[in-house]
């Protein structure tokens, strides 16, 4: 059992707002499909890696995909399913990946692999529930799209990590 | 793996490790896979139609007329010119009328309240130089 107290709420709430605030420039940024993301969003889970403990790094991305439904207008709408179970399989596979690897692997191969689950994941909701035969159509460009930001993604973290002064005295392990 | 293993130098901007490429390379390869997974019918196109009773395959080139049974009653197709449209449906929204014609591999049509959809299968529309999509009118 794990007591309220053994959960590092500052760490987690500063990392949320920055999701959310993330969120909030995602949805600035014109798209030509409307389900399609940059997954800039996704910076503090990847960050996360190492900073919080499992249930910390859940309570995140569960944080994150309450935020980016409130920014997006999406919470109850039928959206909200791709958005979590795309972030909750993304968290799933660079929990793993990062456990699994450690120090075998960097932010970027971290960043890529939830960029591929994300894309998955919601081609599965959308191949189960609404676009059946024709999500074969949008799958290249999901998944492509997917690849190419969460490289820029994962670089960009590897960066921040290295030089981020506030991440070398937080970024103490407790996985 | 062990020569990865050297101790954190600052030099270096990031440590882009043999496992990185590794989960690229299978990124990539599933990317390019699902291009495949659509086209692998090319040539002749082919109009699929699946239904509640099962599905039905049909010839883009030869114009015919058939009717589909739904939950909500009869979704007629039509095919004609090498196009297809949904001519007569029993839904309430009647959007499968509306979605007009479809003619290129990758476009579809479907009656949601009928689950009725219909997609060609085959070379997908190669977009023309200054070409106008003529659904975006």
């Amino acid at each position: 059992m794990t007591r309220r107290s053994d959960i590092d709420i500052h760490l987690v709430a500063l990392l949320s707002a920055v999701a959310l605030f993330l969120s909030s420039i995602e949805y600035m940024i014109p798209k030509p499909i409307p389900f399609m993301r940059l997954g800039i969003a996704n910076l503090p889970l990847i960050l996360a890696l190492g900073m919080l403990t499992w249930r910390e790094y859940f309570l995140l991305a569960l944080l994150k995909i309450v935020g980016q439904g409130i920014i997006t207008g999406s919470l109850f709408s039928y959206i909200i399913l791709f958005s979590s179970v795309g972030t909750i399989m993304s968290a799933v596979a660079m929990l793993a990946t990062y456990i699994m690897l450690k120090n075998r692997v960097s932010r970027i191969g971290i960043s890529v692999m939830g960029g591929l689950f994300s894309s998955l994941g919601q081609l599965l909701i959308s191949r189960l529930l609404f676009f059946r035969e024709a999500t074969y159509v949008i799958a290249p460009l999901f998944l492509f799209s997917a690849l190419i930001s969460s490289v820029i993604l994962g670089i960009f973290s590897e960066l921040f990590i290295k030089r981020s002064a506030w991440y070398a005295s937080h970024g103490e392990n407790r996985l | 793996m062990t020569r990865h293993d050297e101790p954190a130098n600052n030099e270096k901007m990031f440590h882009f490790r043999i496992t990185d490429v590794g989960i690229i390379l299978l990124s990539l390869a599933i990317s390019v896979a699902s291009l495949f997974l659509f086209q692998s019918l090319d040539g002749a196109d082919e109009v699929h139609v699946t239904t509640d009773q099962g599905q039905w395959v049909y010839d883009l080139s030869v114009d015919t007329m058939v009717d589909f049974t739904g939950p909500v009653g009869t979704t007629t197709m039509a095919i004609e010119d090498g196009k297809v449209h949904v001519h007569k449906s029993d839904c309430r929204n009647q959007l499968c009328v509306l979605a007009g014609e479809i003619e290129h591999g990758g476009e579809w049509v479907a009656c949601l309240p009928n689950n009725v959809f219909i997609v060609i299968k085959g070379s997908p529309e190669v977009a023309g130089e200054g070409e106008v999509d003529d659904t975006s009118f």
